[in-house]
């Protein structure tokens, strides 16, 4: 009973804090001076929302970045985990492929961007491979990290348990390394929309990144909002998911601290 | 030393230091200058010799103007001129009938190139001879927005083709790698720069100029209608200057082409040939006669063609969106 009613608390002070900031947003645009090709007002917002919801072009582009986010996310984990798992086993191998992959975070992803265009071409291919490649790094970091944390003593415990390698790794390694790996994945759920974004930007005929230039193209800034605010809320989904995946993964934290 | 006398020696050499300074003030000061940040649309080029040789030479300094050069987007450079953040921006015309359907009040007051810059390119061996020969092609361009899209849309209602027609691929600003690495099979871009940086390579091109075949509004500077009812005297001066700036490069290239390694970082280490014949290129696009006219058809057009294109949704008043006035 608590927690429902601190949870309809916590509704409610989000709710009361969007619509303040509504009303803030209008009555500044109202008797401001700024144009609506600069600034929009909350109205007009709404109202472009409501007419790319209708032609249904919203939804499309909306899925086009959400398809790239996803495969780009699931690619840059991918890679993450499998480097992270040798780079955190063999000190060697991490002398060799760190400086390598430290100097490849250097280079800005707009950078990047456009070389992936012309080497790959101008479908969905180089708009995942960006979102992938702005995921790498952070994940990669948290999983090292992560499977660096096992205490000794449990490796001890499991050899002399005799547990086998992959018992070690399912029963051990991974669970020990989960809630700093799942930090690193909040991070990346974000960066991924940052990456798919970024490829649209550069050369995409589709999504919610060339969805903000045909605004910016036609001096319809309120349809910049629409696009912009649907990226910001699909960064949140993705960074709520995280959050919902982590309370499962790492309940038996809860249970072992009750 | 007596105490009057410190205070006396004291005085000197104040006095003496403060009439030294107020010379050398003097000498300093600059006279007075509007300041003027002028949006480029495009990064430091040699296609801008026309400003660069004009800010060398004097032309705006005499007309009371200091140019401050500024590469962001086009776009941006619209905006902030409608919002009266700035006086003055270079744009192509396409943006000023996409402006003003809008409610931005910017207003073309001097048109810099006589003929819309866009061409569609392939190498020879595509057999593009006239614009219905892209049909089935694959087409990179930067996006589908800009004057490439538009120039290469105006293209296709010439030839009556749709863009089921064909396929078009969003580059970005890579059109050059993408038609030498086949990725695409034709391409759009400037007659200045791609098909020269291409031809320099070695390739063998077709190449079919937008104007060739439809006369549409080119790139010009606009201001907006407060300047224009409040200070129309700045624009005199701009359009004066741009204007001097502009017959100087076309009959003085080599010196506007020398002027363009101040402004253009790394000039001197490009390929010089390739950069002269960017400038070359350029200046054959700034004929016009008289320079700076507007063609009421050459807006005609370009509405028609952005009407088609779903660009503009209505008729706007052209008499509105452009004037002679200031350049003739």
């Amino acid at each position: 009973m608590k927690s429902w009613v601190e949870s309809v608390r916590r509704i409610g002070f989000l709710l009361l804090s969007v619509v303040v900031g509504l009303i803030l947003w209008q009555l500044f645009t109202t008797f401001s001076e700024i144009p609506s090709f600069i600034f929009p007002k909350p109205i007009e917002v709404w109202t472009k929302l409501i007419t790319v919801i209708e032609n249904g072009s919203l939804f499309y582009h909306t899925l086009v970045t959400l398809q790239e986010v996803i495969v780009g996310l699931a690619l840059g984990l991918t890679a993450a985990i499998i480097t992270g798992f040798l780079l955190a086993k063999s000190r060697l191998v991490e002398r060799v492929l760190s400086p390598y992959i430290v100097a490849s975070q250097s280079i800005p992803i707009v950078a990047i961007a456009p070389l992936l265009v012309i080497w790959l071409g101008p479908g969905i291919l180089s708009k995942i491979l960006t979102s992938a490649l702005i995921v790498f790094f952070p994940v990669l970091v948290n999983t090292i990290v992560g499977l660096r944390s096992v205490p000794c003593e449990l490796y001890d415990l499991m050899r002399s348990l005799q547990a086998s390698t992959w018992q070690r790794i399912i029963k051990l390694e991974i669970p020990a390394a989960m809630p700093v790996f799942l930090g690193g994945l909040r991070i990346g759920a974000t960066l991924a929309v940052i990456g798919a974004v970024v490829g649209e930007f550069v050369g995409a005929d589709k999504g919610l990144g060339f969805l903000v230039n045909v605004g910016r193209g036609l001096y319809d800034t309120a349809l910049v909002f629409v696009a912009v605010f649907t990226l910001v809320l699909l960064a949140l989904g993705l960074y709520g998911s995280v959050v919902y995946l982590e309370k499962h993964l790492l309940s038996w934290q809860k249970r072992n601290g009750d | 030393m007596k105490r009057s006398g410190k205070l006396i020696l004291v005085l000197l050499v104040v006095m003496l230091s403060s009439s030294c300074a107020g010379l050398k003030s003097v000498e300093e000061t600059p006279p007075e200058l509007t300041h003027i940040r002028l949006p480029m649309g495009y990064i430091p080029n040699v296609q801008y010799a026309p400003f660069y040789a004009g800010v060398e030479e004097g032309f705006f300094a005499e007309e009371g103007l200091e140019i401050e050069f500024d590469y962001s987007y086009e776009t941006d450079g619209v905006a902030l001129v409608g919002a009266n953040e700035l006086q003055f921006s270079l744009v192509s015309g396409e943006q000023v009938p996409i402006a003003r359907a809008e409610g931005v009040p910017i207003v073309y007051v001097l048109a810099w190139y006589g003929q819309y810059p866009i061409a569609v390119i392939a190498k020879s061996e595509q057999n593009l001879k006239v614009p219905q020969d892209m049909a089935g092609k694959r087409i990179g361009l930067p996006g589908l927005f800009g004057a490439n899209y538009v120039g290469l849309r105006a293209l296709m209602g010439y030839a009556g083709l749709e863009e089921k027609d064909l396929i078009l691929e969003s580059v970005g600003f890579n059109q050059v790698e993408v038609l030498a690495a086949d990725t695409s099979e034709v391409i759009v871009g400037y007659i200045a720069n791609e098909p020269v940086q291409l031809a320099a390579q070695g390739y063998d091109l077709d190449v079919l100029l937008v104007s060739d075949y439809l006369d549409l509004v080119s790139n010009g500077l606009i201001t907006n209608e407060i300047t224009i009812a409040e200070n129309p005297d700045l624009i005199r001066r701009m359009v004066s200057a741009t204007l001097k700036s502009i017959q100087f490069a076309v009959e003085n290239p080599d010196a506007a082409f020398q002027h363009c390694f101040k402004y253009i970082e790394g000039l001197e280490d490009a390929d010089q040939e390739v950069q002269r014949q960017v400038l070359e290129s350029s200046l054959a696009l700034y004929q016009i006669d008289p320079y700076g006219y507007s063609s009421p058809q050459a807006w005609e057009n370009m509405q028609k063609v952005l009407l088609d294109m779903g660009l503009m949704k209505e008729e706007i008043n052209l008499t509105e969106a452009y004037t002679n006035e200031f350049s003739q």
